[in-house]
């Protein structure tokens, strides 16, 4: 393994992460992670439901903060950052593909797409839309740039998600369980497309899962389980 | 930089897809807008109708009327300055001060005149021929009365429009008719044209007739007058022949026997009054501003619970606080802004039928101020709900169905 600490993407060191029950009772989702993640690394996390996979994916992901350990990204510690910093982390470098897809009822397919774009603070070296065409060519869906995402099928709706994800030009996709709501054919081409925005992009992949075919995709497994990693 | 656009685009959709609760929200604004600004509109009527009235005697006029006057009720004052006080004298020292052009005294006679059609009770004013020019008639036929039917006590009389309509059928038909007051006949010399008005602090002179107020002596045998009215040679002069008048009536009266009335100090009298009443009624419909306010707060509230899921997604792919923060205060105005639109469109319709029977109208401060009072409502009252969506967990909201 890769360890010279210039390419280390991703670390997570002495993360806990707690919910208070009730008054006395401490719930640890995660207890002591300590994990690194190289650039260009495909990685899966794997676990059954319940492991703390998905909040380890939301501390990763920076969308969740942890109750003690810290978080690194490119070496830089992330846990004192400003909530603003934060989100522009979740926009510039992240990019996000959930098993529900979480795509905007009411916007159509293009408009999702560059959704993220609109909260982008700093200039674009690219035009979103023309990008959005791009991607949307690419996973074969241009007709149904106008179209709502209750008329497009599952697997439909999470290769758009995976265009909306992409639009950033992100260094990092966190998938969670993206083939969990689509069926095994379309499951497929999602999986062939997120393994060539590893192989072919060069782009970071982790993938949560409990499917272990679908974990066999990535080179590295983590394993997770009641909070701890195994 | 979140596009103004498609945050317009998905309030519009988010309305669109609940009509009739869009509808309901903002209807409170709606009515609230619609009060304000029908008051307002009557307002300013009626402030424009008491100003044309005052405008019409002109800006270098002084009346003098018995007894004293406090602030505005227009012309009548007290009773008591009904009746008479002056006399002759007192009109012949007005003349003596300085840069006044004409004096007028007034006298009033009310009494059954017999004309060709009808019977009417009627007012006639005997002043000098000075009135004319005073109180701006102008003469539709005829003539009016002048120096030499004074000094002849000629028993002529000048009618109002109105009444001549209602004795004689018309201006040209009462010409020359003889008409009876009392035992009294005097022949109709002239009519002038219509002055309109009446009513607020004015006379209604196309009800009046009017004559020589030395043939008015056979009403009046003391030879009495209730008011009189002085022309200066220009506004700059009216203010010291004010103090001129009050210095040489002093010597005559007291104080609280004779007041010097200007008409524009009159009109700015009734004009305060009116402006304390109409912001009263004004803020009384303000609180269903407030209440649609509220109504708008409320439903922004369902909205951002409704809609927490999404607030989660945004707020993952990179939203910040304040993008949240502004999509829901932007809807939360555009919500109080149409229902303010509509309210303004709706109170238009309805002063523009008002106005065939009292002088309402709308403003364009009025426009500016209900739309921008509407958007003021949105911003206050969308800010609540607004920062509840801005500072929602972004995990906590995504996992909420």
């Amino acid at each position: 393994m890769i360890s010279s600490s210039s390419d280390t993407m991703i670390k997570l060191q002495n993360v806990n992460k707690s919910y208070r029950l009730d008054n006395e009772i401490i719930f640890y989702a995660l207890k002591n992670i300590n994990i690194r993640i190289e650039a260009g690394e495909f990685c899966s996390i794997m676990g059954p439901s319940g492991s703390g996979k998905s909040t380890l994916m939301h501390i990763i992901g920076l969308l969740d903060k942890p109750s003690s350990g810290k978080v690194f990204l490119d070496n830089q510690e992330i846990s004192n950052l400003e909530d603003d910093e934060i989100s522009r982390l979740r926009n510039e470098f992240t990019g996000f593909v959930f098993q529900q897809f979480n795509l905007i009822p009411k916007l159509t397919v293009l408009e999702n797409i560059i959704l993220p774009a609109f909260y982008c603070r700093k200039s674009l070296s690219f035009e979103p839309k023309e990008k959005a065409l791009e991607l949307l060519r690419r996973f074969g869906l241009e007709e149904k740039k106008n179209s709502y995402p209750n008329k497009l099928s599952g697997g439909q709706q999470q290769r758009v998600a995976i265009a909306r994800a992409l639009i950033m030009n992100p260094r990092l996709i966190l998938a969670d369980e993206p083939t969990g709501n689509i069926d095994s054919r379309s499951g497929r081409e999602v999986m062939k497309l997120i393994d060539d925005l590893n192989h072919k992009e060069k782009i970071t992949v982790i993938l949560v899962t409990h499917d272990l075919d679908i974990a066999k995709h990535a080179k590295r497994t983590i394993k997770i389980k009641d909070g701890q990693i195994i | 930089m979140i596009n103004l656009a498609i945050v317009f685009k998905e309030g519009l959709a988010d309305f669109s897809r609940n009509k009739l609760r869009t509808f309901l929200t903002s209807l409170g604004i709606l009515i609230g807008v619609f009060a304000v600004v029908i008051l307002m509109a009557l307002g300013l009527g009626l402030k424009k109708y008491i100003s044309d009235q005052f405008e019409s005697l002109g800006n270098n006029t002084i009346f003098l009327v018995p007894g004293r006057i406090l602030s505005g009720g227009g012309f009548s004052g007290s009773a008591s300055s009904f009746t008479g006080t002056f006399d002759n004298k007192d009109v012949d020292k007005l003349k003596r001060i300085d840069n006044v052009v004409s004096t007028a005294p007034l006298t009033l006679k009310s009494a059954n005149a017999q004309g060709t059609i009808d019977e009417e009770f009627i007012d006639v004013m005997f002043s000098s021929e000075a009135i004319q020019d005073l109180m701006g008639f102008e003469v539709d036929v005829g003539r009016f009365f002048d120096k030499t039917d004074l000094t002849k006590r000629a028993k002529v009389i000048v009618s109002g429009p109105k009444i001549a309509e209602k004795l004689f059928g018309g201006n040209q038909e009462a010409i020359g008719k003889k008409i009876r007051i009392e035992d009294v006949r005097f022949t109709i010399i002239g009519v002038i044209k219509s002055k309109g008005g009446g009513g607020f602090g004015g006379f209604d002179y196309d009800n009046y007739m009017f004559g020589p107020y030395t043939t008015g002596y056979i009403f009046n045998p003391e030879k009495k007058f209730f008011r009189i009215a002085v022309k200066t040679k220009g506004e700059q002069y009216v203010s010291q022949v004010k103090e001129d008048i009050k210095q040489e009536f002093l010597k005559r009266y007291d104080e609280e026997n004779f007041s010097i009335v200007e008409p524009t100090e009159l009109m700015s009298a009734v004009n305060s009054i009116f402006n304390i009443f109409n912001l009263v009624l004004v803020a009384i419909a303000a609180v269903s501003l407030v209440v649609g306010g509220i109504g708008i707060m409320n439903i922004m509230y369902v909205t951002v619970s409704d809609r927490t899921k999404e607030v989660g997604i945004r707020r993952a792919l990179g939203a910040q606080k304040s993008d949240i923060m502004y999509q829901f205060l932007t809807e939360s105005v555009l919500l109080s802004f149409v229902g303010g639109f509509l309210g303004l469109a709706l109170a238009y319709v309805a002063v523009f039928f008002i106005s065939r029977y009292f002088p309402a109208y709308i403003d364009l401060v009025t426009v500016a101020i209900s739309l921008s009072v509407s958007s003021f409502i949105g911003i206050t009252f969308g800010v609540f709900p607004a920062r509840k969506a801005a500072n929602l967990e972004p995990v906590e909201a995504m996992r909420y169905e």
